[in-house]
């Protein structure tokens, strides 16, 4: 019967708007579900029980939430750059969610009798191009946002939230080189699969473990590249009000809000896919699609929870701080580690060699480190407060 | 009264300068020194009853002895302690022996809060009795005539009231009945209090025993907000204060010490005019002549239809009342000579309570300010005589209305312009529009006596936002019907 | 002036990680830990005689009210929330309110008009909720405020046993 009415085979367009639709569709209801969680979880943290009110254990909060926004009063500050303005959070949320694009949920999709292809919605091979591209567009949003408002506490957090992207940016972009050298490839679904044992010459080992420098290393970026505590600093509430945030209102800040809660979705696919075999199942080769991407779903749920749980540990570094870790810290163990890692590519050595030699690399660092003034070196920058006058 | 001699006395070690001829507490009085009195009131004759003002007093080698200082002479060289412990010692046994009957229902009491017992048992008696007998039981609520309620628990028998009504008005009526601790204040036969000076006794009495009716309850003296002023009830002008709760309504009107003119007492016609400064059916704004008669408007727009009839009308005839302060009765001059015409005040008919201590029979109590600014005195016939044949007439200040008659002017013809300022809205059909104007409490300026001594008025209570001050409108007018004249004179 | 130095950071200390370690295991054993929360609606406040809620009157058993209208409590009120006007009465205490408000959008439970009221006649209640959709509304009369004395009784105990000011015997008729 079905067979009737269906076509034996669904045209190549159909197939990519299906994808598009349910791909970008579960992205913004994911974003959804993390702002729930995002007040579980701080909720939890806090002996509280978090949003409950709004359908069964508050499921309906983040709708309720978003009704609210829409009822919101729109204002638009008197003197703001209004084009600008009101392009600002555009500008935010679009680049975060074109980056799920490329994102490689799972293997081949069947459902019946079609074949839908790989899930995701495009294989682009230079996939990891394209994502650092539109990370690094985000910042955009951000500093229009926060110079449009016409606003100093926006300003301000426009140009702290610039200067920490393009700090971090370089260190979240060489963690990500290191991996893509091993993989040899800018496909995310190439990189992705080369960490399966089930691919050509792959040894069944997660680049979390041949690659832990560049896998902290992202992590730690990826924090500042979302602006998420504790790095948040182009909102910092004590200092900047609400920083680039401060004179948006209603479904504009939700906007905001919304492409801040992609781009940790995205983030986290990321890393998933980049270090933790992507939808690849442990010691299943073979799993089919669907439990692929349950695999996928859950190791990027993790790490959504590793945003929360930070965000409600770890309270704010101060700028300077940020600034030094970034460049004076992570910087050079990033360069290392890509250093280390073309060696071992271009000797041909095995790649479970890697970690051993990144760590060695890293022991004369360590050692300086251990023997340095705690003024010169700390990560925490505690002493400049202290000798800062004087230099 | 005796000369001023001047003595020299020491007082708790200091040398003072004092008179001889008062009792030696008026010279602790007046030297700061602060002795608790309750029989003694500076303007009656000190009889001794309270015993509350002893004092230790050493004439020079001779030991201190304990005296009370109301009934003390004071001699070259005295010297007097006052706060020694002995002096507190036996004060205090006295304060026991007030208290030992005295209710304790302060917080009934209207005197609470400016009771002399209150006070000085707050700073010095023992918070606990020591008696354990029941209190006396006697009549709390007896009536003494229509101003004044004796509660007999509370009397401490000071005998105040008796004084008062023998040695001020001269009208014995009170006196100190039975025995011993049967003892109470009452009238002769239990007639009813009369004369126009009772009021004073409620503030005689240095407890809450005599309290005035009319005031029983009405308010916490601590919420009153109380400013100095002048009476306006006669030409006497006796210094006042007004008390005002909460920036609304005016509770109580109280004699103000003033040497010159009424020491420390009042008649009951100026204690009690309490409803002449009532808000009810005061005119907050203005009124004007519209199609249904009068209606409600704005000051400016009343003051602009005085200014157009005063603009396009010949001889307006201005009527000041007997209630306008000098500087008013400037103002109205100055407005006067500046259309052309004549000022003039009306005055009310002669009281007929006027007595030998303080009321006169002048109700005017500006009539010498104002004849001094240049003001003529006329009377309500000549007042209705001089509107009626005038096209345009002003009644200007507070009780002018009720002073010239309302009924009178109702029945002035139509082509008579009328215009009041009053405190009430003129609703007579020869009006054309009524502005509010303040009160005596909410105005300020001065008012003279009968003497020639200078009395103040000032601010109780804020006017209504709406109501100008008369100086304040005057200088409007003038400034409204300025352009008028000037073109005239320049077309003629 | 106080001069405070800085505690020398170990080395674990100062590379940071490990301390983030730490103190993301304190918050994940926190989200374990029994929830604190009330709620609220559903699930009232435990109140006793110790609360002090809102301010309320006492009425005695023959309907008569306690208070004077001394006016103490006005005084005393540090919010100027009480308005009281007067009147006589034929009852023994000759003066009883005419108006009595307090305005509980101004009142902040201090407990001052309790603590100065001679007659126990103002008694903090263990009523804690108000709200309303007007501001005057929210400004209580004295209708508003009467309560049967025994409704107060636990709260003037309490306060007869927190401070012996008074003698018993000498409590209000």
């Amino acid at each position: 019967m079905m067979d009737d009415i269906l076509p034996a085979e669904l045209p190549l367009f159909a197939v990519w708007v299906i994808k598009a639709v349910v791909i970008f569709g579960s992205l913004i209801s994911a974003a959804g579900i993390t702002t729930l969680a995002e007040r579980k979880v701080s909720a939890w943290i806090q002996y509280r029980i978090g949003p409950n009110r709004v359908g069964p254990f508050g499921l309906l909060q983040p709708l309720a939430d978003g009704v609210k926004f829409i009822f919101k009063e729109e204002l638009v500050p008197d003197g703001a750059n209004r084009l600008m303005f009101r392009l600002a959070p555009m500008i935010t949320a679009a680049p975060a969610m074109m980056c799920i694009a490329v994102i490689p949920f799972a293997g081949e999709v069947v459902i019946g009798n079609y074949n839908l292809g790989n899930l995701s919605i495009t294989d682009l091979s230079v996939s990891v191009l394209y994502v650092g591209a539109l990370t690094g567009l985000g910042i955009y949003g951000i500093i229009l946002g926060g110079w449009s408002s016409n606003s100093k506490f926006s300003l301000m957090g426009a140009m702290r939230a610039s200067a920490q992207m393009v700090s971090y940016e370089l260190t979240l972009l060489l963690a990500i080189l290191s991996v893509v050298l091993l993989a040899g490839s800018l496909d995310l679904r190439a990189i992705a699969e080369s960490q399966a044992s089930s691919a050509e010459g792959g040894i069944g080992v997660w680049n979390m473990f041949l690659q832990p420098v560049a896998f902290v290393l992202f992590i730690i970026a990826m924090f500042a590249e979302t602006n998420r505590h504790p790095f948040d600093f182009a909102e910092c509430e004590p200092e900047l009000v609400g920083g680039f945030h401060t004179e948006y209102s209603s479904m504009k800040f939700a906007l905001f809000f919304l492409g801040e809660y992609c781009a940790i979705i995205v983030m986290c696919c990321l890393v998933t896919t980049f270090f933790l075999g992507g939808y690849d199942v442990p010691f299943w080769d073979s799993a089919p699609w669907f439990i692929q991407l349950a695999s996928f779903v859950a190791k990027a749920a993790c790490f959504i929870f590793l945003f929360l749980w930070v965000r409600w540990t770890l309270p704010r570094f101060r700028y300077d701080q940020l600034m030094g870790l970034g460049w004076k810290v992570m910087l050079p163990l990033a360069l290392v580690n890509v250093t280390v890692t073309g060696a071992v590519v271009s000797f041909g050595w095995s790649p479970l060699i890697t970690p051993v030699l990144a760590v060695a690399a890293l022991i004369p660092g360590v050692i300086l480190f251990a023997r340095s003034n705690p003024g010169e070196a700390s990560l925490t920058g505690h002493a400049l407060s202290e000798e800062g006058s004087a230099s | 009264m005796t000369t001023r001699q001047v003595v020299t006395i020491q007082i708790d070690g200091q040398d003072v300068e004092v008179d001889a001829s008062k009792p030696l507490v008026d010279a602790l009085h007046r030297s700061g020194t602060d002795v608790p009195t309750y029989c003694y009131h500076p303007g009656l004759s000190a009889v001794g009853s309270c015993r509350i003002c002893q004092v230790e007093v050493q004439m020079g080698e001779a030991p201190g002895r304990v005296v009370v200082a109301c009934r003390t002479p004071i001699s070259e060289g005295m010297r007097v302690f006052t706060s020694t412990d002995k002096a507190h010692a036996v004060r205090r046994e006295c304060l026991e022996f007030l208290l030992k009957n005295h209710p304790l229902d302060c917080p009934i009491c209207d005197k609470a809060g400016e009771c002399d017992l209150q006070d000085f048992s707050f700073a010095e008696g023992q918070a606990e009795g020591r008696s354990s007998e029941p209190r006396r039981s006697l009549d709390k609520r007896k009536s003494l005539g229509d101003v004044i309620v004796l509660d007999e628990e509370r009397c401490i028998l000071c005998s105040r009231c008796v004084r008062f009504m023998d040695e001020v008005p001269k009208t014995p009526q009170l006196t100190v009945s039975g025995l011993g601790a049967r003892s109470t204040i009452s009238t002769f036969a239990d007639r009813p209090l009369t004369g126009n000076y009772q009021g004073n006794l409620a503030d005689v009495c240095p407890v809450g025993a005599l309290t005035l009716k009319k005031f029983r309850f009405q308010a916490r003296v601590w919420n009153l907000r109380k400013t100095p002023s002048t009476c306006g009830e006669c030409s006497r002008g006796c210094s006042i204060t007004n008390e005002v709760l909460r920036n609304n309504e005016l509770k109580r009107i109280r004699p103000r010490y003033n040497a010159d003119v009424n020491e420390w007492w009042m008649c009951d016609t100026g204690r009690f005019a309490l409803e002449e400064h009532s808000l009810e059916g005061r005119l907050a704004g203005s009124m004007i002549r519209g199609e249904a008669g009068m209606e409600p408007a704005s000051a400016r727009e009343g003051l602009e239809r005085v200014a157009d009839a005063l603009r396009t009308h010949g001889q307006p005839v201005l009527l000041g009342s007997a209630w306008l302060t000098i500087e008013e009765g400037q103002a109205l001059v100055a407005l006067a000579k500046q259309l052309g015409t004549e000022a003039r005040f009306v005055t009310p008919p002669p009281s007929e309570l006027a007595d030998e201590l303080l009321h006169t029979d002048d109700a005017c109590p500006n009539r010498r300010g104002l004849t001094e600014v240049g003001m003529r005195a006329i009377d309500a016939a000549e007042a209705l005589e001089a509107i009626a044949g005038a096209e345009v007439a002003l009644l200007i200040g507070e009780r002018i209305i009720e002073t010239v008659g309302a009924e009178a002017l109702a029945e002035l013809p139509n082509t008579v312009r009328l215009f009041s300022f009053d405190t009430v809205a003129l609703d007579v059909p020869a009006a054309r529009a009524a502005l509010g104007t303040p009160s005596s409490i909410e105005r300020d300026g001065h008012w003279v006596n009968v003497d020639g001594h200078r009395g103040m008025l000032t601010i109780a209570r804020p006017a209504p936002t709406d109501v100008a001050t008369l100086i304040q409108n005057f200088e409007s007018l003038s400034r409204l019907i300025t352009p008028a004249e000037t073109a005239g004179g320049a077309a003629s | 002036m106080v001069i405070v130095k800085r505690k020398e950071l170990s080395f674990w200390e100062r590379l940071y990680l490990p301390e983030v370690f730490q103190g993301l295991s304190i918050t994940l054993r926190a989200m374990f830990r029994k929830n604190v929360t009330r709620q609220y609606p559903e699930q009232k406040l435990e109140v006793n005689e110790v609360t002090r809620g809102q301010p309320r009157l006492a009425v005695n058993a023959d309907d008569t009210i306690r208070c004077v209208s001394c006016g103490l409590c006005e005084a005393a009120c540090p919010a100027y929330a009480i308005t009281i006007d007067g009147q006589e009465t034929d009852r023994f205490i000759e003066r009883e309110p005419e108006r009595f408000e307090i305005d509980m959008l101004r009142c902040i439970l201090c407990g001052f008009c309790e603590e100065a009221c001679p007659k126990d006649a103002i008694l903090m209640s263990d009523e804690l909720e108000l709200a309303d959709f007007s501001r005057e509304a929210l400004v209580y009369d004295l209708e508003k405020l009467k309560r049967p004395v025994s409704a107060l009784q636990p709260r003037l105990d309490y306060i007869y046993k927190l401070s012996n000011r008074w003698n018993s015997s000498s409590s209000s008729s």
